[in-house]
């Protein structure tokens, strides 16, 4: 089902294929859109007046012309189901910040930086080739870094020079060049850029035949810059490419997933078994194996990490502007006194009713953290009321420091987790279903004192160990091969985990969204830190700010983040409790494309 | 040019990526270097002519069509249409004639008769398919050399490229070297027949490492003749050999090249890869037989404006 009207932010500088290929997939599922465009590119107006003339649609796609000081006035507009915004790194940030808790949901595709890995076994002119498609050229939407390794770092150096001295600049519409200009912002950044490296001790060396006006910058390689400097850290800017040399393939792909970027990247080499190593190892959105920039389509193209997390063409692009229909709208559940800096800090304090009459209570649950129970670092436990006030147990208070060692263990399960066959992770997911049945009456009858009837909770039992087996058998599907036209060879859209999810459980349904969260994710290969539902019905409010907090805190490192703001779910139903949506998230895309050809 | 030391190891590492190649090759023909004003793309194709290797390699060649083909070399295009662009006494003639080895006497003769000093090139070493005793092939180049040809065309033996016989490969091609002696060789690698691009390089490094001074992509006789993929490569491993030893080796295609339009596109080609030093006529010849009159109609419509009927032409 269409998410509604979508509000779409261009960069200042954008290809009309690029702006197509946002705006065309949300027209074509039924979405209508709003674009904010800069003034110095009046491109999609003319769009715009195309589309209005169609005839009985008018008004499905509107443009308008305006400052960047605009775009927090449109994201915040009530009307807007979804943000996509395209651009810089800082402003997608505090877009993120601005709009947690919104109605609107937020798309970001941030960053223009790719990456070009050179092996010694690698074709090193066609290598050059690729490296003029990626930042010398109009095809190339940002700069370069270029990761070249140690034996044919001369042979490289020697060639990509001399192919700079062939570049031609001027004016985009001629044919006889090979790039154009992009506008005076983007030549002042690159100035600033250089300046800051050569300051750092960097070699910069540029060539080529450039006329010599202000927008005009010729192509520039910069190479021998330290690794801890500033520049290195920041985004390369077009038309510049960082050059660093590197001696293993273990060590380029330390070098190359150890920048916060995950846009896109192209290994080169002919070695078919080293090609496909690195690019699975890339941690990245798009992988060309000897070829760079090749785009179409059917293909999804998007990133990871800082690079933001929504996607265009393909079916990932299309389910940017779908949600599983059924599912109400999001609701706003901004609340606009949340102090960021002290939520969750406070620690409840709750009083026993009165003096405890019964039997002496259970030991208090410990946390489970790493294979084994523990006891928290607080060494403060928290007593849990059931549904007619009486006590039913005590749970161990977690703290940040637990957090902490939590996902330290659930990183360092990770590789082994997610090397495994989804033969051995379906096994697992299976077992876990079966024990879930042996102790089914004792689980029947906690959820019975918690108020849920008892043929409830025993159907509840069922379908958790049902939901799991499901999720296991759906291990096995990875990723399809998709058709390119014009390309002779396979492109692979692999589904990879994301690594370390954090799921913090609703109320409702205690175990069984508990089970429906846990599941899928374990089936994709991620590890998890799950914080379940604490059974109080008070919370409720907690989690709809809960929900504002977590969007709002994901801006530091930008990740993926899902939040109910505060609805409830129908765990039972299929389409929300077990439905693709669950599995969409586990996971992310990977597009790996493989020419073929000799 | 005598020719450099034997040194397979700069053939040992190298790796050519086919489609990468391919996908250059469709940036340069969608590029357009040639200016577009009118009087840049007529001085663009009298250049193409001065580029020309005019060819005739039929079973049925006698002396008559071969001195009609002299002619033709000595004055390609009309009389008329060269003084309308202010080219009429400066010399515009093909680069050379290239004819079989029985041929060649009829050439000299015919040449000398107009009175014209271009070269007589003369294909040689098995002619198209080089499947021949190497004693045979030896004798024939210094047949065709007695006979006054002064640019030999030899075809390598592919069976040693196909094997990966480098070293026989240089051997061979040395002993064409010492028996052209004072000509100039031009290496036919018959890329067609090669099998793989990483393979075109290999054998056109060995062929300049061996004394060529020009390679050729094809004998024009193969299903594949001159295509851009392959002449990129080729192009590359002249640049690389360039770089090593600071000798310049000449680039012939030959075989396909009808049109106007393609000679230009070519011409193009080894600006873009080599630059403007490769774009005369001791470094780049374009084989061709028909390729003249196309040319030449062009040069007709460009000067009067109308195309040129069958007849309003001479024919070569």
């Amino acid at each position: 089902m269409r998410t509604g009207v979508i509000g779409l932010i261009l960069p200042p500088t954008f290809s009309f294929l690029e702006m197509m290929w946002r705006i065309c997939p949300a027209l074509a599922v039924g979405c209508t859109v709003v674009a904010l465009v800069p003034p110095a590119s009046p491109t999609p107006l003319l769009l715009a007046q195309l589309s209005g003339e169609l005839g009985p649609f008018p008004g499905i796609l509107n443009v308008i012309s305006g400052p960047a000081s605009l775009v927090p006035v449109l994201a915040s507009q009530p009307g807007i189901q979804k943000v996509a915004f395209c651009g810089a790194l800082e402003e997608g940030r505090a877009l993120r910040r601005t709009l947690a808790g919104e109605c609107a949901e937020l798309g970001l595709a941030l960053g223009t930086e790719s990456l070009l890995l050179l092996t010694d076994t690698a074709d090193v002119d066609s290598a050059v080739e690729g490296v003029v498609d990626a930042a010398w050229s109009d095809r190339g939407p940002g700069g370069l870094r270029l990761l070249i390794q140690e034996s044919v770092w001369d042979e490289a150096m020697r060639r990509l020079q001399e192919r700079m001295g062939r570049l031609r600049s001027g004016r985009g519409l001629d044919g006889a060049v090979d790039m154009g200009a992009r506008g005076a912002a983007a030549c002042d950044l690159v100035q600033r850029f250089v300046r800051e490296a050569q300051s750092q001790g960097a070699q910069v060396f540029q060539a080529g035949n450039v006329p010599s006006e202000h927008p005009f910058y010729p192509p520039t390689l910069v190479s021998n810059l330290p690794p801890a400097s500033p520049c290195a850290q920041a985004e390369v800017p077009w038309p510049v490419v960082v050059a660093s040399p590197f001696r293993t393939a273990k060590e380029a792909l330390a070098l190359a997933n150890g920048t916060p970027r995950g846009g896109s990247a192209s290994v080169w080499s002919e070695r078919l078994g080293q090609a496909l190593e690195l690019g699975y190892g890339l941690q990245v959105g798009t992988v060309w194996i000897n070829a760079h920039g090749l785009r179409d389509p059917s293909v999804p193209t998007g990133g990871c990490k800082e690079s933001g997390c929504s996607w265009h063409g393909g079916p990932d692009g299309l389910y940017e502007y779908l949600r599983p229909s059924g599912t109400p709208a999001r609701l706003s559940c901004l609340s606009k006194n949340l102090n960021y800096d002290t939520f969750g800090l406070a620690v409840p304090s709750t009083l026993p009713a009165g003096p405890e009459i019964g039997p002496s209570p259970a030991p208090p649950y410990g946390l489970f953290v790493g294979g084994r129970f523990q006891a928290p670092g607080a060494r403060s436990s928290r007593p849990i009321q059931d549904s007619s006030g009486n006590l039913h147990g005590y749970v161990a208070e977690g703290g940040a420091k637990d957090i902490r060692g939590a996902v330290e263990a659930a990183h360092q399960a990770f590789p082994g987790w997610a090397g495994q066959f989804p033969g051995a992770r379906a096994a697992l997911l299976w077992a876990l279903a079966a024990a879930l049945e042996r102790r089914k009456s004792t689980l029947a009858s906690r959820l019975e004192r918690q108020g849920v009837e008892l043929k409830a909770a025993e159907a509840e039992v069922e379908l958790s160990a049902r939901r799991l087996r499901a999720w296991g058998a759906r291990a096995q599907a990875q990723g399809h091969t998709l058709q390119v036209a014009g390309l002779r060879g396979p492109v692979l859209r692999l589904r990879e985990p994301l690594g370390v999810l954090a799921v913090v459980c609703p109320d409702e349904w205690p175990l069984l969204a508990f089970v429906s969260l846990l599941a899928p994710a374990l089936a994709y290969g991620n590890t998890v830190v799950m914080v379940p539902s604490a059974a109080c019905p008070l919370l409720a409010l907690e989690v709809c700010q809960g929900s504002q907090f977590v969007e709002w805190a994901s801006a530091g490192n930008l990740k993926p983040v899902w939040a109910n703001r505060g609805c409830l779910r129908a765990w039972d139903q299929e389409t929300e409790g077990a439905g693709p949506e669950l599995g969409l998230r586990s996971a992310r895309t990977k597009a790996l494309w493989l020419p073929m050809g000799d | 040019y005598e020719g450099h030391n034997k040194d397979l190891s700069w053939i040992s590492k190298i790796q050519v990526n086919h489609p990468a190649v391919l996908r250059r090759a469709e940036q340069i023909q969608a590029r357009r270097t040639v200016k577009k004003e009118w009087q840049g793309r007529a001085a663009w194709l009298l250049k193409a002519v001065t580029f020309i290797d005019l060819t005739t390699l039929s079973g049925d060649d006698t002396s008559s069509n071969i001195q009609r083909l002299c002619y033709k070399a000595k004055y390609p295009i009309r009389e008329d249409l060269l003084k309308a662009l202010n080219m009429y006494d400066k010399g515009i003639t093909t680069a050379a004639v290239c004819v079989y080895p029985a041929r060649v006497c009829d050439a000299v003769k015919a040449l000398k008769a107009a009175g014209c000093n271009i070269p007589v090139a003369s294909v040689a070493t098995g002619f198209p398919a080089g499947q021949t005793h190497l004693k045979t092939r030896l004798e024939e180049i210094r047949l065709a050399v007695e006979d006054g040809a002064t640019e030999i065309d030899v075809v390598i033996n592919r069976s040693l490229v196909l094997t990966g016989q480098w070293e026989a490969l240089y051997d061979e091609i040395r002993q064409f070297r010492k028996a052209c002696g004072e000509a100039h060789l031009k290496t036919i690698l018959a890329t067609g027949e090669l099998g793989s691009l990483t393979n075109v390089y290999k054998a056109s490094m060995i062929a300049m490492m061996a004394g060529s001074d020009f390679i050729k992509t094809s004998t024009g006789k193969e299903t594949v003749n001159a295509t851009f993929p392959v002449a990129i490569v080729m192009l590359r491993a002249i640049r690389d050999f360039f770089w090593k030893t600071g000798n310049k080796i000449g680039f012939k295609p030959a075989g396909g090249i009808r049109s106007a339009k393609d000679s230009l596109a070519w011409l193009s080609l080894v600006k873009e890869e080599l630059g403007n030093e490769w774009l005369k006529p001791e470094l780049f010849r374009i084989g061709a037989s028909t390729l003249l009159s196309d040319i030449e109609r062009q040069i007709y419509h460009h000067v009067t404006g109308r195309y040129a009927a069958y007849h309003d032409l001479p024919m070569s």
